[in-house]
């Protein structure tokens, strides 16, 4: 059974998009494993030049590293991705590539009607810069507006056509993930890119 | 005009950072830039709300009172970095000092692209309704290899960068004063000015036809107005009415009191209307203001009361160039105030200020500059400006 990483898009500890992943690993757990990864804890990154890797980060890196793909789901401030998103993947990137062709697929979710429409086409530009170089799920736009009254009291997704939808795209992610470990032909400069690209040298 | 300059990276070492105080220093003769730095400012999250904390409040102040912001941007994964996006939260939380404030992007990066992708990004966030800034749209800057952009005193060393840069920032400078005009706030219309004097004050005379050739002597009559030698006591003196009437005949202008409710009630007659400055006639007196203009210049002057009633100007001076090159003729309408600063109508004195300019002159040994005649020369650009003046005391 493959395993996944939901990697939670925010440090808030009411986060809507934390539900939703709690959804899929629970309402998908017979067809994979998923363990919810948090950023809250990771550090203001801020280019450090000697000092080794927090912990915490080298932890979270390892276990993307292991993980066979990644579903991140993310809120919308400010039209973008959050901050403490941003800089979660500025560390699993300076100088680590667990992305690198690791398979992605995006999720979202907000309050209002966009459902982090803008947040998250700006996240697949970010995962595609040369130093994270991940595997984007490609045409599998997954947004959940009004993401307050989306859920029961059991954290259950109510609209069923949604269930239907992110049932389809859970299927489709993990024959993505297969095709992307046939996809080896770019792997190797796709891994000298990353570790080439350097913060300060180029 | 004063700007100011967001560092946007928190790293000690940041070619934005050298590219702002390159700017500061370049071109402090086009405006004051205040370089400020973002790394002291924590990871926004929603649960533990820092918008009162000292270097966000600091932010926070900084940016209100500057006309206008740079953001100098590097791109990290194709984006800003995490430590400015948390600034900009932190910014739309619960206080939104961007708010309506013109903003301009540049960028530096190691790459050719110099943080364009950045760049976009920062664009869109600043345009979300909770950020609001009004940011410069085309101009990009986009410094891109910065390792070879600066020479050791962190200059930057391509003359075709430097003029363009600051093409650029002309641009901004007339982009924040385009936005700062937009975003003042729209004057409200004042009421209209009754010239036809008919809401009566307390101190109106009624019952007396204020067209009337002899309205003084019947007004007069009305009230009892005392005369000649009878004493009146003055805020801070004594006279009779007839020194009074000297006193005032004796000032070097021509003097005319209009009432809150319009009404022309006095002016220091000493000549006939063909001596005077503005003609005046005595059979005047008592005229609602209407009756004192012809009608082309009616609109001006109700402007001009509607200015000094609201307080917006205290006086409106015109210059009136009818009087020839000898002359510098000046109707000053200065707005009056009871004790309790309540509007009471207007001082109209008119002069001729020539004779104090060629006093001042003769005095002091001063020329004017460019040996233009003083007279002349303003009446010029006065003419160009104002034109209330030449009908508002051309009798009816």
């Amino acid at each position: 059974m493959k395993h996944l990483i939901g990697l939670v898009g925010t440090n808030s500890s009411q986060s809507t998009n934390r539900k939703l992943l709690q959804f899929i690993q629970s309402h998908f757990a017979e067809e994979a494993t998923m363990e919810l990864m948090e950023i809250k804890d990771f550090p203001v990154f801020n280019k450090p030049t000697d000092s080794p890797l927090p912990p915490v980060i080298q932890e979270a890196a390892d276990r993307i590293e292991q993980a066979d793909g990644v579903i991140i789901s993310t809120p919308e401030y400010d039209h973008a991705i959050p901050a403490s998103l941003i800089n979660a993947l500025n560390w699993l990137s300076y100088d680590i590539y667990p992305f690198v062709d690791k398979p992605v697929m995006i999720t979202g979710a907000s309050y209002g009607t966009l459902g982090s429409s803008r947040a998250q086409a700006q996240l697949r530009q970010i995962l595609d810069s040369p130093e994270l170089k991940a595997r984007i799920m490609p045409s599998s736009e997954f947004l959940l507006s009004h993401s307050l009254q989306a859920f029961d009291e059991e954290n259950r997704l109510k609209d069923a056509s949604q269930i239907e939808k992110l049932t389809g795209l859970f299927a489709d992610f993990l024959i993505f993930v297969d095709l992307v470990n046939q996809l080896v032909q770019a792997h190797d400069s796709n891994v000298k890119a990353a570790e080439n690209f350097s913060w300060e040298t180029i | 005009m004063k700007l100011i300059g967001i560092v946007g990276s928190n790293a000690d070492i940041s070619y934005n950072r050298y590219l702002l105080n390159f700017i500061k220093r370049h071109y402090s003769g086009l405006f004051d830039l205040d370089v400020v730095e973002i790394k002291d400012i924590p990871m926004f999250n929603q649960d533990d709300d820092q918008t009162n904390s000292y270097p966000i409040q600091q932010l926070n102040q900084k940016i209100m009172a500057a006309d206008g912001v740079i953001i100098a941007t590097p791109e990290h994964n194709h984006t800003i970095p995490a430590s400015l996006k948390s600034v900009l939260e932190w910014l739309s939380f619960k206080i939104h000092p961007l708010e309506n404030k013109p903003v301009m992007i540049v960028g530096a990066s190691y790459y050719d692209q110099g943080s364009s992708r950045a760049q976009l990004h920062l664009r869109q966030i600043l345009y979300a309704p909770g950020v609001n800034a009004i940011v410069m749209p085309g101009n990009e800057f986009l410094l891109g290899r910065v390792k070879q952009a600066f020479d050791e005193e962190y200059n930057l060393t391509d003359q075709n960068t430097v003029d363009f840069l600051q093409t650029v920032l002309e641009k901004f400078l007339s982009f924040v004063r385009l936005v700062n005009r937009l975003e003042a706030p729209v004057e409200e219309p004042l009421p209209e000015e009754d010239l036809h004097a008919s809401q009566p004050i307390d101190t109106t005379i009624e019952g007396v036809d204020m067209a009337a050739e002899d309205w003084v002597e019947q007004a007069a009559e009305k009230v009892n107005a005392v005369e000649g030698d009878t004493y009146v006591k003055l805020n801070r003196g004594i006279l009779t009415v007839d020194q009074i009437n000297t006193f005032l005949s004796s000032m070097p202008m021509e003097l005319t009191y209009a009432d809150e409710n319009n009404q022309f009630l006095y002016y220091n007659y000493t000549t006939e209307a063909e001596d005077m400055l503005a003609d005046r006639v005595p059979g005047q007196v008592g005229n609602p203001l209407v009756l004192c203009h012809p009608e082309s210049a009616l609109k001006n002057v109700g402007w001009v009361i509607q200015q000094l009633r609201s307080g917006r100007q205290d006086v409106v001076r015109v210059h009136v160039p009818t009087h020839g090159p000898d002359k510098f003729v000046v109707h000053n309408y200065q707005a009056m105030h009871d004790a309790e600063g309540n509007y009471k109508g207007i001082n109209e004195y008119i002069l001729d200020f020539k004779p104090i300019v060629d006093w001042y002159l003769k005095q002091t040994g001063l020329k004017l500059d460019g040996d233009i005649d003083a007279a002349s020369g303003a009446s010029q650009k006065e003419e160009e400006t104002v034109d209330a003046g030449s009908g508002a005391s051309v009798k009816s």
